[in-house]
């Protein structure tokens, strides 16, 4: 004798209506958490929390590029060779290379809006580096200083964030 | 610095001549409840097959088709992997292949490049271009944070969240660099939403002053919302073949080209790079361009993508002065300043002359070289997938005199529950013959150039 099969019972939360009227519309909802890594860029990202901030640079003599990486990448992709980490020296002070002032940011901003984001060039660096500006009001060419968000910190790229440069 | 070597600068070359017959759009709106993705494919799929003057039956000409290039920009806005399946199915084209494609704001064009590459190897006679984006399945702050998931996530998608905010801070650098105006970046919005005012298929059409965009509230300062492309939901196809097919479908043929070029996701991690030259420019146009301290080509500025995509595309159609050959353009106006920058990647002025391309008047229906005759992105739509195919389309159109036909028609505007305006007018060009899109992603990621010949 087999025994009796259970009845298949619906666990769910019925969807939400949000229209029924010329089609019928539902909510799905969608909450996930994603595993993400920093894979070799962990250093990078544990430099910020202690107040660090770390580039790469290739160091192949037979590569064209031997300047700083930030935001750093683990394989230089002009020689495609493995890269050093370097620390920059602090204080860090860079120069605006443009910016924007962000009023209407998309869902989930962890800033206060209106902030400046603004685009930085550092000595000796190939590329040209994200970030926002705390307070002040940015100018192309304006000089800014790099802090760090030691305590608490967001264990994201908002870890750095920059002031307006003294003098 | 990034250097090319001789292979990498071999022009693309059709195997075998391609050729555009026919395309089919959709009404383009903000929220569209009452179709499916699918369903919103049909409509453009049937308006390509029925009303684009075919000399066969819509039965016969799926009778001929051998491959789907499907172009959708966003697995996270559709929430359904692997639609190109469903829409295959549903527009009756199984077991033929399809390929989803997916270069982001360029989906479109990258499209039309497949389905092309398709035809010129070879591997079908018939290709169909088919794109789509369903960009309401959120509100509009939960769709520009998945759209800034197309900037760098780990360094900057939080900075921000909002596309507007990595395109804010070109149009200041481009105004240091380049003394370009918030009145010149108003004319791009004030002509395209205009543009826009004659065409069904808009989402945003009006009749805005300069003043209106200025007041127009602000996304990310410099860019003003009047100065934005909305989110869209919408289709488009375009029906591409070989030389034989192409005259026995249509009367009206026209030869297509198509290349592509991408550049890094950051434009932070822009190198200063040697400009690729078009085939009307020299070395000495730009000795002193890069006049200002740590000024970088293509950096803040330009679009090397754009570039590289232009310099094989004119030289596989032969243009050797773009200004001089081509009728019309249809631009990547996501942002005004995107639409700006390309003027000069595309060789409309030299770099640091863009802003003249609009104050010229060149840009304008009855100018030079009008652009956006459309609506463009900003006036008529930006279903992602589909943007790209949408612009050409409108290249073909133009060119076989058709504008009027799909433009024109109160029954189309009715069909999709509006009433042409009393004050309708015609952008259809006298004697178009060439015409050029632009397809472009991220803040310049990927680039398509698409030329489209007059071939009757
Ligand atoms: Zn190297």
């Amino acid at each position: 004798m087999t025994p009796r099969r259970k009845i298949t019972k619906y666990t769910g939360k019925p969807a939400k209506v949000l229209q029924s009227e010329p089609a019928l519309v539902i909510e799905w909802p969608r909450s996930l958490a994603h595993r993400h890594t920093y894979g070799k860029l962990s250093p990078f990202f544990k430099g910020l929390t202690e107040g660090k901030l770390l580039a790469t640079r290739c160091i192949n003599p037979e590569c064209s590029e031997h300047r700083l990486w930030l935001p750093p990448r683990a394989d230089c992709p002009d020689c495609n060779q493995p890269m050093i980490w370097e620390e920059l020296p602090q204080p860090v002070i860079g120069t605006v290379h443009t910016y924007a002032r962000v009023e209407y940011a998309g869902a989930g901003i962890e800033l206060t809006t209106p902030y400046f984001q603004i685009d930085v060039e550092l000595p000796g660096v190939c590329t040209i580096f994200k970030g926002y500006l705390q307070y002040g009001t940015p100018e192309i060419g304006m000089k800014v200083q790099a802090c760090f968000r030691t305590e608490d910190p967001t264990n994201t790229i908002l870890d750095i964030y920059w002031i307006p440069a003294a003098g | 610095m990034i250097t090319l070597k001789e292979g990498n600068w071999r022009v693309p070359k059709w195997n075998r001549k391609v050729f555009a017959v026919a395309g089919g759009l959709t009404n383009y709106k903000k929220f569209c409840p009452e179709m499916k993705l699918e369903e919103q494919v049909m409509v453009s799929f049937r308006q390509m097959l029925e009303n684009n003057d075919l000399k066969l039956s819509p039965v016969e000409i799926k009778g001929l088709v051998n491959f789907l290039a499907c172009g959708n920009f966003s697995d996270h806005f559709q929430d359904q992997l692997l639609c190109e399946a469903k829409v295959t199915d549903y527009l009756g084209l199984d077991p033929i292949y399809d390929i989803g494609i997916k270069t982001g704001g360029a989906t479109g064009g990258s499209t039309v490049l497949t389905a092309a590459m398709a035809v010129a190897s070879g591997y079908a006679d018939v290709a169909l271009a088919v794109g789509w984006e369903r960009m309401s399945e959120v509100d509009t702050r939960a769709g520009n944070f998945y759209i800034a998931n197309a900037a760098c996530k780990d360094f900057e998608t939080r900075l921000s969240r909002i596309y507007a905010a990595y395109y804010a801070p070109m149009a200041v650098r481009f105004a240091w660099a380049y003394n370009l105006s918030e009145q010149t970046r108003a004319k791009v919005a004030v002509k395209n939403h205009l543009y826009a005012y004659y065409s069904p298929y808009s989402q945003q059409p009006g009749k805005y002053t300069i003043q209106d965009v200025l007041d127009s509230p602000m996304s990310t300062y410099p860019l003003r919302f009047l100065e934005c492309c909305a989110m869209t939901d919408g289709a488009a196809c375009m029906l591409l073949c070989d030389e034989k097919t192409a005259y026995k479908l249509t009367d009206k043929p026209c030869e297509l080209f198509i290349a592509g070029g991408s550049h890094t996701l950051r434009v932070a991690d822009r190198r200063d790079m040697e400009i690729p030259l078009l085939p009307h420019e020299t070395p000495e146009m730009y000795h002193g361009l890069r006049k200002k301290e740590v000024q970088r080509w293509p950096g803040f500025e330009s679009f090397a993508a754009a570039r590289f995509a232009a310099y094989f595309a004119y030289r596989m159609a032969g243009i050797t002065n773009p200004l001089e050959e081509l009728d019309l353009v249809e631009l990547h106006d996501a942002f005004t300043i995107s639409d700006i920058q390309t003027y000069g990647d595309i060789g409309l002025r030299p770099y640091g002359q863009e802003p003249d391309y609009i104050e010229s008047g060149d840009a304008y229906f009855g100018g030079k070289c009008p652009a956006n005759l459309s609506g463009g992105l900003i006036g008529t739509m930006h279903a992602v997938g589909a943007t790209g195919i949408f612009q050409g389309i409108e290249c073909l159109w133009q060119i076989q005199g058709k504008y009027d036909k799909f433009h024109g028609d109160p029954r189309i505007w009715k069909s999709f529950g509006k009433k042409k305006p009393e004050d309708w007018r015609s952008l259809q060009l006298p004697d178009a013959r060439q015409a050029l899109w632009v397809s472009h992603a991220g803040v310049g990621s990927h680039v398509t150039v698409g030329i489209l010949r007059k071939a009757f």
